[in-house]
């Protein structure tokens, strides 16, 4: 299953042309809407790590956001950009992840990581509606894709609709 | 000259790594006449007075753990609550606070924090960051005292200058990278960090392991 995870209002009309185009171009689509979910923001308790390792303390709807991402292929966040960064109700469901990594540490590419909890090659891409720099956004969905022993599919702006279809739907 | 410092960190203070490291560097900022006034964005009912004194304030400090390479959510949407300035000569910096060791693991975030002032009608008046500060608030006495003294003339330092030099902050933060020898000793150690690592959360009441899949099965059964 292909996972698109989307943080836009669902009447945005951007939004809602690319999601019709991917689900045309793309076999067995999966939407998530983030305004029909209830994602608080991660509190930091470390529970997830040591307490009640790879659960949640925080019980809203981000176990079922848990569940879908671990049962798709690929996933593809679509969000607005508020001062040249994704939205908190994205940053919020990306913070609460942590789950999916453990406590223990290695260095990785020379760098100290966390061991995933899960044996798992996530792959996940984001789509951007508003103005930031590309470059910065790039990086940092990189950077996440690292945090959990993935890859990322890249970053791109909904406007341009020809790159998205070319080079994150066709991978 | 007064600063007038928000907290970004999700955790009550009590255990909030991001809040020890900010006392320390209070006391140094205020150690020479200097005032400073604090507030928490974990204390959600405060945010129109945060809002108010954000607006009102022209020195400004932003403090943060780092969460998945950036800044966390509960900073993103209060900074989404803020209306820009208009023709403020506010300054504003940032105490950047991570979990893992290496300041290249900050560089990210930093990079975004160089950005934001100028969205928000204000100046960028430099980043401190420091790794290796998962353990604070687990910490106690001495070792943790040891562990954000360097916060102290940190905030000493702001003081008098009034911006975060980069070569200054780059000392500070150090190592960019560990050495390669650091990274061999430390593979080679990891069973015994592993076990560390059990005994701690055993210790928090932790039943299981600290390994467990509680959601394996869903795992299992991918739809091609």
């Amino acid at each position: 299953m292909n996972l698109i995870i989307s943080a836009l209002k669902k009447d945005d009309l951007y939004g809602k042309k690319i999601i019709e185009n991917m689900q045309k171009n793309i076999n067995d689509v999966e939407i998530i809407y983030a305004e029909d979910m209830n994602i608080k923001g991660c509190i930091g308790c470390n529970c997830c790590w040591l307490v009640t390792p790879g659960v949640c303390t925080i019980k809203d709807d981000y176990e079922k956001l848990l569940i879908k991402i671990l049962q798709s292929k690929q996933v593809i966040f679509i969000t607005d950009l508020k001062l040249g960064f994704v939205s908190y109700k994205l940053k919020n469901m990306i913070d609460r992840l942590l789950p999916l990594a453990t406590m223990n540490l290695h260095f990785k590419n020379g760098q100290m990581r966390h061991y995933l909890r899960y044996k798992k090659h996530y792959k996940m891409g984001l789509i951007y509606k508003g103005n930031g720099n590309q470059e910065f956004l790039e990086k940092w969905f990189e950077r996440v894709m690292i945090n959990f022993d993935g890859t990322s599919l890249g970053t791109y702006n909904i406007e341009n609709e020809e790159e998205i279809l070319d080079e994150l739907i066709n991978d | 000259m007064n600063l007038l410092m928000i907290s970004c960190t999700p955790r009550m203070k009590e255990k909030s790594n991001t809040d020890k490291i900010l006392d320390e560097f209070k006391k140094g900022y205020e150690s020479n006449g200097n005032t400073t006034e604090t507030f928490y964005l974990y204390k959600r009912n405060e945010w129109e007075i945060i809002r108010k004194k954000f607006y009102e304030n022209d020195n400004i400090l932003f403090a943060l753990p780092l969460y998945v390479e950036c800044i966390p959510g509960i900073m993103a949407e209060f900074l989404e609550s803020l209306k820009p300035k208009e023709k403020s000569n506010t300054k504003i910096g940032f105490l950047l606070q991570g979990g893992f060791g290496e300041a290249s693991q900050l560089r990210c975030c930093e990079s975004y924090l160089e950005t934001l002032p100028s969205l928000l009608g204000c100046e960028y008046n430099g980043t401190l960051l420091k790794g290796d500060m998962f353990a604070v608030s687990l910490m106690d006495g001495k070792v943790r005292k040891q562990m954000v003294e360097p916060f102290y003339h940190m905030g000493k330092y702001y003081a008098q200058n009034n911006y975060f030099n980069k070569e200054v902050v780059n000392d500070f933060a150090k190592p960019e990278y560990f050495p390669k020898k650091t990274i061999f000793l430390y593979n080679v150690l990891s069973p015994l960090q592993k076990l560390f690592f059990q005994v701690f959360a055993k210790k928090l009441g932790c039943k299981g392991s600290i390994n467990d899949k509680p959601y394996q099965n869903y795992l299992n059964d991918i739809p091609s």
